[in-house]
C-alpha cells in the first residue's frame, strides 16, 4: 500500500519533470540542479593518474588477501612499480590530452590543467622510485608485506588530489589522504622505538597543522563566500575588501597549515625527529612527496586563488623563505646524524622553492616546479644510499658510517657525490639550474636581498654537503689521523682525500669495493674508532637501477633544457 | 549582533543556574556518607570482586571494523532514498564505494582480524603454543574465586554484611 503510493508519487514526479520537488513543491534537497536527474558528469580522464594509483592500492590489498601469507615476497614491489609506471603513462597521455587549455571538472572540484598533470608525473615518478628502493630495505628489516606499498600508493593518491584540487575542500581531502598514509609509514618500523616516536610526533603535529589549515579554510570561506579557487579569485577581483582582517587571518592560517607540510621554518620542528626515525627509504619518499604536494597546494592557493592579494602574502613568504634558507643551512652543519643532517638540508631546499613562490610570477612558478621535480630524484636517491650504508637495523646513521665509502663502494660513493653536489647547487647538476631559475625569477621581480640571501645560504649549505663528500673520500687513508674528517676545515681533510684517492688508485687492483680495509696494515691498526667487523655493503639490483636513474636524471636535467620547458608549460593554471 | 542576544542570554542563564545549583547544594544539603554512596557505582550495587585483569584487545579491532561498515551503511541510506533520481550514476558510484569497502573487508579477513582469541599472528614466528584454543584461552582468564585467593589486591567489602569477610567493616562517617 505504502509502496504503491510511493511509486505513484515518484511516477508523478517523473512525469511532471520535477524530480527534486516534494509533493508540496518544497525542495527535498539542495543537491538538485537539473530537472529529473542528479546525474553528474564525471570526466574520469581528468583524474586518471589518481584513479590508477588508488585502484592499484586496492588491487595490491586484494592480491595479498587472496594469496597466502609470504608466498610471493617480491610480488608487491613489482606490482607497485607497475602501478606507478601506469600512472606515469596516464599522466603523459593527459599531458597531450589537456593541451594548453584547462578546465574545471567534476562539479567544479577538480582542475584538469597542465599544473595538475605535472604533479601527476612528479608523484608517479616518486612512487616508482620509492617502490624500487623500499623492497630491499624492508626485507632486510623483516618488514616486507603489502602494507608498505599500499601506503606508498595511497599517499601518492592524496598528493595527486592536492595538485588537482580546484577548491580548498578538495585540497584538504588530498592533504589528509596523503598525511595519514605518511603517518603510518613513519611508524612502519615496528621494532625501532625511534620509528614509533617519529610516527607519533608526525601524527600529533600533523593533525594539529591540519586543524589550523581547516580553520584557515573556514575563515577564507567566511571572507570570500566560497571555497573554490575560481570563485575566491573572482570575488576578490570584483570586490575590494575594506575590512580584510578575516581574509588575512584565513590566508595566514592556510600558509601555516601548508608550511608545516613542506617543513618551512617556523613550522619545521617535527622534521629532524621524523626524518631520523622513519624507515630510511620512506623518509626519502616523504620528503619528495609531501614537499611536492604541499607546494602544489601553496601555489594553487597563493598564486592561483589569492593572486590579487600578492601585496599581502609576498612579504610573509619572503620572511619564511629567508628563515627557512638560513636556519635550515646553519642547523644542518651542527648535526652529527646523517638523516638529521639531510632533514635540515631538506628544510633548506624548501627555502629555494619558497623563493620561487615568493616571486609570484610565471617564471617563479616554473622554477619552483622544476625544483620540486628534480629534487624528488635527488632526495630519494640520497636516502636510498643512506639506507644501504646504515646497515641492518639502521645501526649506524652517524657521520662515521659514511667514512671511507669511496674505498668500500666507489660506485655508491659516486652516486652519493652526485646527489650531494646537486643539493649544493654545483653546475652540471640539476640542483644548479633549479637554484638558478628560482633566484632568476626572484631577481626579475627586483628581490635582490632575497636572491643574495639565497646564494649565501647555498654557500653555507655547500659546507656540510662537501664535508660529507670529503668524509666519503677521505677516511681510512694513510694520511688520515685519528679523526681527520671531523675537523671542519676543508684544507686538511681535502689533502687527506687526495692522499686517499692516490692510494686508492695505486692499489686499484685490489678492487677496493670487495675489501673493507684493503692494504694498509700499518695504518689500519691505528683505526680503533671503526667497529672491526665491517660488513661489505651489498647493493641490491633494484636500488642500483634506481640510483642509476636518479644520477642520470640529475646530470641530464643539469645540462639540458627539456625539463624546464616542461615546467614552464605546466605553469598554466586556470 | 542582535540575533545573538538570545544565545548570550541562554548562556548567562545556564552558567548562573549551574553555579547557583552547585553552591546551593553545597550549602543546603545534609552530608551523610554511607557505604553505598561511597561505592564505585552510583547504582549502589556492590562490586563483589575486582574486574578480571586481562581481556583480549581484539575488541578494539572489532570495534574499528564495525565502524567501517557502520559508515558504509550511513552512506547507503541517502542513496537508498534518492536512488531513482541518481539511477545509473548513483548505482555505479555506490558499487565502487561498496567494492572499496569489500576489499578492505577481504584484507581484514585474510589478516585474521576476525579470528577470535589472542593468538600471535605478527611476524614470521609460529604461535607460541599451537595447542592453545579458544577454550583454553577462556580457561586462562581467572575466575573470581581464583582472583580472591591470589595475592593481588583483596576485594574490599563495602557493606558490612554483604561481603565474604576480609577487611573489618567500616563505620559510616557522619558529616
Amino acid at each position: 500500500m505504502i509502496q504503491s503510493v510511493l511509486f505513484a508519487g515518484v511516477g508523478h514526479l517523473a512525469q511532471s519533470g520535477s524530480g527534486c520537488l516534494g509533493p508540496n513543491g518544497t525542495s527535498i534537497t539542495g543537491l538538485c540542479t537539473s530537472d529529473n536527474s542528479l546525474h553528474m558528469p564525471v570526466a574520469y580522464r581528468s583524474i586518471l593518474p589518481m584513479l590508477v594509483l588508488f585502484i592499484g592500492a586496492l588491487v595490491l590489498l586484494l592480491v595479498s588477501a587472496l594469496l597466502s601469507k609470504r608466498s610471493r615476497p617480491g610480488l608487491y614491489p613489482v606490482l607497485s612499480t607497475a602501478v606507478g609506471l601506469a600512472a606515469l603513462v596516464a599522466s603523459v597521455w593527459e599531458w597531450y590530452d589537456v593541451g594548453n587549455r584547462g578546465v574545471s571538472t567534476i562539479g567544479g572540484q577538480i582542475f584538469y590543467d597542465r599544473f595538475s598533470v605535472f604533479f601527476g608525473v612528479v608523484v608517479s615518478v616518486t612512487v616508482v622510485l620509492a617502490s624500487l628502493v623500499s623492497d630491499s630495505y624492508l626485507r632486510r628489516e623483516g618488514l616486507d608485506g603489502v602494507e608498505a606499498y599500499a601506503l606508498i600508493l595511497l599517499a601518492g593518491t592524496g598528493a595527486v588530489l592536492m595538485a588537482e584540487a580546484a577548491g580548498l575542500i578538495m585540497l584538504f581531502l588530498g592533504l589528509e589522504i596523503m598525511s595519514i598514509a605518511l603517518y603510518v609509514m613513519a611508524a612502519y618500523h615496528r621494532r625501532r622505538t625511534e620509528s614509533g616516536e617519529a610516527g607519533f610526533k608526525y601524527f600529533i603535529l600533523g593533525s594539529f597543522s591540519s586543524a589550523i589549515f581547516l580553520y584557515g579554510v573556514a575563515l577564507t570561506y567566511g571572507a570570500t563566500g566560497s571555497t573554490r579557487f575560481q570563485d575566491i579569485a573572482g570575488y576578490l577581483a570584483r570586490n575590494t575588501l575594506v575590512h580584510d582582517g578575516v581574509l588575512l587571518a584565513g590566508m595566514a592560517l592556510l600558509i601555516v597549515g601548508l608550511g608545516f607540510k613542506v617543513a618551512a621554518v617556523p613550522f619545521h620542528f617535527w622534521t629532524p625527529d621524523v626524518y631520523q626515525g622513519s624507515p630510511t627509504p620512506f623518509t626519502g619518499y616523504m620528503a619528495a612527496l609531501a614537499k611536492a604536494a604541499g607546494f602544489a597546494g601553496l601555489l594553487r592557493t597563493l598564486t592561483g586563488a589569492l593572486s590579487s592579494q600578492q601585496a599581502n602574502w609576498r612579504p610573509v613568504i619572503w620572511l619564511i623563505a629567508v628563515l627557512t634558507l638560513l636556519i635550515g643551512s646553519v642547523m644542518a652543519i651542527a648535526q652529527r646524524d646523517l638523516k638529521r643532517m639531510m632533514a635540515y638540508s631538506s628544510i633548506s631546499q624548501a627555502g629555494y622553492v619558497l623563493v620561487g613562490l615568493q616571486a609570484g610570477s610565471a617564471a617563479g612558478t616554473a622554477g619552483s616546479l622544476f625544483y620540486l621535480f628534480t629534487y624528488a630524484f635527488v632526495i630519494v636517491g640520497t636516502f636510498a644510499v643512506l639506507g644501504l650504508i646504515q646497515g641492518p637495523g639502521e645501526a649506524r646513521n652517524d657521520l662515521g658510517a659514511i667514512r671511507g665509502l669511496a674505498r668500500r663502494r666507489p660506485g655508491l660513493a659516486m652516486a652519493m657525490l652526485v646527489f650531494l653536489l646537486a643539493q649544493a647547487g654545483v653546475p652540471l647538476t640539476s640542483g644548479f639550474l633549479a637554484k638558478f631559475y628560482v633566484i632568476e625569477a626572484s631577481v626579475q621581480r627586483g628581490q635582490y636581498p632575497l636572491a643574495i640571501i639565497a646564494m649565501l645560504a647555498a654557500a653555507i649549505a655547500a659546507f656540510f654537503y662537501l664535508r660529507i663528500a670529503l668524509l666519503m673520500y677521505a677516511g681510512e687513508g694513510e694520511a688520515a689521523g685519528p679523526a681527520p674528517a671531523l675537523e671542519p676545515a676543508g684544507g686538511g681533510a681535502e689533502a687527506a682525500g687526495e692522499a686517499a684517492g692516490e692510494a686508492f688508485v695505486a692499489d686499484g687492483a685490489l678492487t677496493a669495493g670487495l675489501q673493507p680495509v684493503p692494504s694498509l696494515d700499518g695504518a689500519t691498526a691505528t683505526l680503533t674508532w671503526e667497529p672491526p667487523p665491517e660488513e661489505r655493503i651489498a647493493i641490491p639490483p633494484a636500488v642500483a637501477a634506481t640510483l642509476a636513474i636518479c644520477v642520470v636524471f640529475t646530470i641530464a636535467a643539469g645540462v639540458s633544457s627539456p625539463i624546464i620547458d616542461f615546467a614552464r608549460h605546466a605553469t598554466a593554471m586556470i | 549582533m542582535e540575533q545573538y542576544l538570545p544565545i548570550v542570554l541562554l548562556l548567562a542563564l545556564v552558567v548562573g543556574f549551574s553555579v547557583a545549583s552547585a553552591i546551593g547544594s553545597r550549602l543546603l544539603a545534609p552530608k551523610r556518607r554511607t557505604g553505598a554512596k561511597e561505592g564505585p557505582y552510583e547504582s549502589g550495587i556492590v562490586p563483589r570482586y575486582s574486574p578480571a585483569a586481562r581481556f583480549p584487545v581484539r575488541f578494539y579491532l572489532v570495534a574499528m571494523i564495525f565502524i567501517i561498515f557502520d559508515i558504509e551503511v550511513v552512506f547507503l541510506y541517502p542513496w537508498a532514498v534518492m536512488y531513482r533520481q541518481l539511477w545509473t550514476f548513483g548505482l555505479a558510484e555506490m558499487a565502487a564505494f561498496a567494492i572499496v569497502v569489500f576489499i578492505a573487508f577481504a584484507y581484514l579477513v585474510s589478516n585474521g582480524a576476525l579470528d577470535w582469541g589472542p593468538r600471535q599472528r605478527t611476524g614470521g614466528r609460529p604461535p607460541a603454543d599451537l595447542a592453545r584454543s579458544t577454550a583454553a584461552t577462556v580457561r586462562r582468564v581467572p575466575r573470581p574465586e581464583e582472583l580472591i585467593e591470589r595475592a593481588g589486591p583483596e576485594p574490599r567489602p563495602l557493606e558490612p554484611d554483604g561481603a565474604p569477610g576480609g577487611a573489618p567493616p567500616r563505620q559510616a562517617q557522619p558529616a
